[in-house]
């Protein structure tokens, strides 16, 4: 599970992201959603480790991001917005490279390896050098290197962003399937963000929107669709108010005119 | 330590799929080649005409090691000031153009770890270099008898500027997300290190700088140049190795600093 503790981003005199908290248990997916802008982004950076909060913590599986940061961070594993990849290597040398950076013992790798490359599509395209693949396919090795040390908390941004649609199901299947798995296997605490809110629909039981880096939104998809609800009448609803920051200005102005 | 062989050996393995190390190779094999063939010549030429004038006492301190094998070493570090910051220039710039900093940042390593393996890398290639350098001097072995420890410790000069030169390479590559620009600045401070001890004479001349004065001595010591002299006349001396050791450290805390920096930009 993951608890983000009054995460706050400033650059300069911009505040990207505004003493957000949260928290997420194990088999839960959720969906993080805002307008353009909004910090979502910048959240997962500093769940993440990858920037550091300008104030506030997070826990991760029990571990500080800030007081024991290797354990924080093997316990997650990130989809950045861009894909990390090395467009020289193959696909299974790239991956078995992740594992080893990411402690999966060696004994374990070879089998970690294919167990991603099977998750996510990849097994025929094992050998082949990334930099040849498709932007879908590289977005699915994206994916793979997210999943391939098996940890307990995921981190997605726009995972689905690039695929096809029959390739879109297939990950929403893989992420629903690692929330909630068969007996026996560990269940996972999944964060994604995305734009497509039939996404959200379709997998997530739990929303968080953010707008001008507040958090202005955390409910539970039963009850923001209760009614008939249309998820596209709730977002509207939290993220055209109270404009602010650069990248809601848009947003402002069409309002001003209805 | 496991982190930092798994870094290095991916960087050395890139290296090796991307054409830069097989230009920086076959550049090399050849420059070297052509510097080897003209010590010889050069050397054969001396031989030649201290014979036909009979200067003996010229022909008695003609040696193969100082008048063959130092003179070829010794123009190594123009070589490498060129080859080297090429090779190091993508190390940490690449990580930053690809996107893959978020996956090194994110992963459970110390920064120490990832700056030790790109460095272990960069040194690797480095060694590779000098131990081509090392067949062409065995080739004078089949010949004649240098002295081999004399030999030795001029290839501990070029391999030890070349490893220093890999740590400036690597800071510079880790200031920047474009390689070019990471070579364009390893250049000038690589020279300008090399020739500190240039700035002490002129200081020690025009009187800015007292030339016995404490100032003048420290910017002889940080000066690599009269160390590698020293090393290619076969004279290994605990300053000059100091000297080596306290730049590749230098450069390497700085790099750290560098990396760290990234997270609080
Ligand atoms: N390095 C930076 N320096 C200054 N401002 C930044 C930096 N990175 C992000 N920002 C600002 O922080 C805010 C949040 O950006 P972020 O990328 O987190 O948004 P997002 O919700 O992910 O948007 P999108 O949906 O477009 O991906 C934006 O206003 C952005 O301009
Ligand atoms: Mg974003």
């Amino acid at each position: 599970m993951i608890e983000a503790l009054g995460v706050t981003k400033r650059y300069g005199d911009l505040v990207a992201v505004n003493d957000v908290s949260f928290k997420a248990e194990a088999g839960e997916v959720v969906g993080f959603l805002g307008p353009n802008g909004a910090g979502k982004t910048t959240t997962m950076r500093m769940l993440t480790g990858f920037l550091p909060a300008t104030d506030g913590t997070a826990v991760v599986d029990g571990h500080d991001i800030f007081d024991e940061p290797l354990a924080a961070r093997r316990a997650i594993g990130y989809l950045p917005e861009t894909p990390p990849l090395y467009p020289e290597m193959d696909v299974s040398g790239y991956l078995k490279y992740v594992a080893r950076i990411k402690d999966v013992p060696r004994s374990g790798r070879k089998q970690a390896v294919e167990r991603a490359l099977e998750r996510c599509g990849l097994s025929h395209v094992a050998r082949r050098v990334i930099g040849s693949l498709s932007k879908g396919y590289r977005q699915r090795v994206g994916l793979a290197q997210a999943i391939v040390h098996d940890p307990p908390v995921l981190i997605l941004d726009e995972p689905t962003v690039g695929l096809d649609p029959n390739q879109i199901l297939e990950i929403r299947e893989l992420i629903r399937d690692l929330a909630a798995p068969r007996e026996g296997e560990p269940s996972h605490t999944v964060i994604l963000s995305t734009h497509i809110l039939p996404e959200v629909e379709a997998i997530c039981r739990r929303v968080i929107m953010i707008h001008d880096g507040q958090k202005v939104l955390d409910d539970s998809m039963e009850n923001l669709t209760r009614d008939g609800g249309r998820l596209e009448d709730v977002f509207a609803r939290f993220t055209l108010r109270e404009t602010g920051a650069d990248a809601a200005a848009p947003e402002g102005g069409e309002e001003a005119v209805q | 330590m496991r982190h930092v062989t798994a870094i290095a050996s991916r960087e050395l393995r890139s290296l090796f799929v991307s054409p830069v190390a097989y230009v920086v190779l076959s550049l090399f094999a050849v420059l070297a080649g052509f510097l080897f063939l003209a010590s010889v010549l050069s050397f054969d030429a001396n031989l030649a005409q201290a014979q036909q004038f009979q200067a003996f006492d010229f022909l008695r301190q003609l040696n193969l090691n100082d008048h063959l094998i130092a003179p070829f070493l010794q123009v190594m570090w123009i070589v490498f000031l060129i080859l080297v910051p090429a090779v190091t220039m993508s190390l940490f710039a690449s990580e930053k153009a690809n996107g893959t900093e978020e996956l090194l940042l994110t992963s459970p390593l110390t920064i120490w770890e990832l700056v030790l393996g790109k460095y272990l890398a960069a040194a690797g290639f480095v060694t590779l270099l000098v131990g081509m350098l090392g067949l062409f001097c065995g080739i004078i072995f089949l010949y004649g008898e240098p002295e081999p420890l004399k030999t030795l410790s001029g290839l501990l000069g070029v391999w030890l500027v070349g490893l220093s030169y890999a740590a400036i390479g690597v800071f510079t590559s880790s200031l920047t997300r474009n390689q070019l620009v990471a070579f364009f600045i390893a250049l000038p401070l690589i020279l300008m290190l090399w020739l500190l001890s240039v700035f002490a004479d002129l200081g020690g001349a025009t009187g800015a700088v007292g030339s016995e004065s404490g100032l003048s001595a420290l910017l002889r010591w940080l000066s690599t140049s009269d160390h590698f002299q020293q090393l290619i006349e076969g004279l290994v001396d605990t300053r000059a190795l100091a000297h080596f050791a306290f730049m590749i450290g230098t450069f390497l805390v700085l790099t750290k600093a560098s990396v760290e920096s990234v997270r609080w930009r």
